[in-house]
């Protein structure tokens, strides 16, 4: 037992003194949601975060993720009742089809209400403060989105404000949505 | 098998706040609280505990917490030992799943523990922990947590019906000063002008630090049997008479309209209608005030008063003494705080201390008959409401 847990530990510490010192880790604590499967153990993210796992290793709806990071906010709809889901499924809710389609949403909407977090902000987030967050009614399709409102102060902001949806890489290659105000 | 009666025959809560106790801490202080409350209870004949906790594993970094209870509080249940978990009405839940149990016969003698422990060193590792109740990977990264959510309410509210800050505000003065009734209320001792309400700094706007209940550590327990045992605990045994839920989204985005709280219509409907009564026959009823704005939407979703009126209801005092009702005598959860699996349990026991006049004059409700409770969880996606009845079975 002893002896396969010793061959396990990927940084045996140095024997003699002259050894060079371990390299530091070059990767982030947590990895790009398409690192490949080879990665040790140790270098998965310790704890988990509020942003989701999005490689195909982790979940079902990895090209919502991909779309995202060719700058496409998209859903899926129900290839056999034509419901339209939002946030996107793996099956439909109504019909409980498994055959869904990926469609790209549209590039403007307008904002149905709105507040901002001035304090209180979770773990990680306590720099951003204050952001405005609202839910966002989108043009021509009968779904209304939840997220960040980036553009202007949240005192600047009114019911019914255009926005548009953007993506943005949350700094670990992870990629995420929120609006920003259109003039 | 004919479900038979069920009631709650005794209660008791811990001091509500910022405690210096941890989790299992809290859990054997309202052991030691239950057991000064009904001297009756002997432990060996509790068949069953229910532990209303919603998020131990976040903030006590502890699971499996219905047999750690069990331990605190020296019983060994033998029929059902669980643990109940539905955010900010795990309290609740854990009364139903009693009321169940010992309505079927398959418990007779069954204790509800509810308890949070809150306050941990990073509050913004609490406000993640508050975040991860909605749905996470698509409403967390945004920064959700319930104050923006309310606040969205807030603002559609006062948009289409013309709600105002100082309606808010009369909510808050009004659970604040019934919390000065209640020494084991957080805010027991502070107290709130409507004025000064509204200097406070906003959190969420249009939400004020006034308007919002906070992070509590707190413990609350009740004894629940059948009417066959009832009369040996209490000559008033708070009657469970009705019981109804209703959910129908969780994603934030499925909110519809925000300030149409449907599911509450609906819950509170089901659990008026097996009680055989109707709104208006209430005497008192607690609840969810989790903000002020949500007991505005409540009154309105209740039937109290018509879509949009909830303003109007709060600053006439309909919901406050000599009103319509009183509505959260124990200081909700603006004046009390708000440990999440405390809370429901908690509003239990002062609906069995009001029907029993255990509570300071000052917040008694003359004579009640009829209590309703309501907590919401989540982004008000989920309702829960039970009816008591002070009456004998009928």
């Amino acid at each position: 037992m002893s002896s396969t847990a010793g061959q396990r530990t990927r940084r045996p510490r140095p024997e003699a003194a002259l050894s060079p010192p371990p390299p530091a880790p070059a990767e982030p604590s947590v990895p790009p949601s398409n690192a490949s499967r080879s990665k040790p153990a140790e270098k998965r993210p310790f704890l988990l975060d509020f942003f989701p796992l999005e490689g195909p290793e982790h979940t079902k709806l990895y090209r919502f993720y991909d779309r995202l990071r060719e700058g496409q906010l998209s859903t899926t709809r129900c290839r056999r009742d034509g419901e339209l889901h939002w946030p996107p499924r793996t099956a439909c809710p109504t019909c409980r089809s498994e055959d869904l389609e990926w469609v790209d949403l549209p590039e403007r909407g307008h904002v149905y209400a709105f507040s901002a977090v001035l304090v209180g902000a979770p773990l990680g987030m306590e720099n951003e403060v204050p952001f405005a967050v609202g839910l966002v009614d989108l043009d021509g399709v009968p779904l209304r989105v939840f997220g960040r409102i980036e553009g202007r102060p949240w005192s600047e902001l009114r019911i019914g404000q255009t926005v548009r949806p953007e993506a943005y890489d949350i700094g670990d290659g992870r990629m995420f949505y929120r609006f920003r105000t259109v003039d | 098998m004919n479900a038979r009666d069920v009631a709650v025959v005794g209660g008791a809560t811990t001091k509500f706040g910022v405690r210096s106790a941890t989790w299992a801490e809290l859990v054997q202080e309202v052991g030691v609280a239950l057991a000064r409350a009904v001297p009756e209870l002997r432990a060996e004949e509790v068949d069953s505990l229910f532990v209303g906790a919603a998020e131990p594993e976040r903030f006590a970094f502890q699971s499996h917490v219905a047999p750690l209870a069990a331990e605190q509080l020296g019983l060994k249940p033998y029929r059902i030992l669980q643990r109940t978990e539905l955010a900010c009405a795990s309290g609740q839940s854990a009364i139903r799943s009693a009321y169940a149990a010992i309505s079927s016969g398959l418990s007779d003698l069954a204790v509800v523990v509810g308890v949070e422990k809150m306050n941990i060193p990073s509050m913004a590792e609490a406000n993640s922990s508050m975040g991860c109740v909605m749905d996470r990977p698509w409403d967390g990264p945004a920064g959700a947590t319930a104050p923006p959510f309310f606040a969205m309410v807030a603002q559609r509210h006062m948009l289409e019906f013309g709600t105002t800050e100082e309606q808010m505000a009369a909510i808050s003065e009004k659970n604040h000063r019934f919390a000065n009734t209640n020494p084991t209320a957080q805010f027991h001792e502070k107290t709130f002008s409507r004025e000064k309400l509204l200097r406070l700094p906003l959190v969420a706007p249009p939400l004020r630090l006034g308007d919002c209940s906070s992070m509590t550590d707190g413990a609350a327990a009740v004894v629940l049997t059948s009417d066959e045992q009832a009369r040996r605990f209490s000559d008033t045994p708070a009657w469970i008479r009705g019981s109804g839920q209703y959910s129908d989204f969780h994603n934030l985005a499925h909110a519809g309209s925000l300030t149409d709280w449907r599911g509450l219509t609906r819950a509170s409907r089901e659990a008026l209608g097996r009680a055989g009564i109707g709104v208006e026959d209430l005497d008192l009823a607690e609840v969810h005030d989790c903000f002020s704005i949500s007991e505005i939407v409540e009154y309105e979703a209740l039937g109290l008063c018509a879509k949009g009126e909830g303003g109007k209801f709060a600053a006439d005092g309909r919901g406050d003494r000599g009103g319509d009702l009183v509505v959260n005598p124990r200081g909700g959860l603006l004046g009390c705080g708000h440990p999440l699996g405390a809370t429901g349990v908690a509003q239990a026991v002062e609906v069995f201390q009001q029907f029993s006049a255990q509570v300071p004059a000052a917040r008694q409700v003359p004579d009640p008959e009829w209590a309703l409770v309501h907590n919401l969880s989540g982004s008000a996606n989920v309702h829960s409401v039970m009816v008591y009845g002070r009456g004998r079975a009928a």
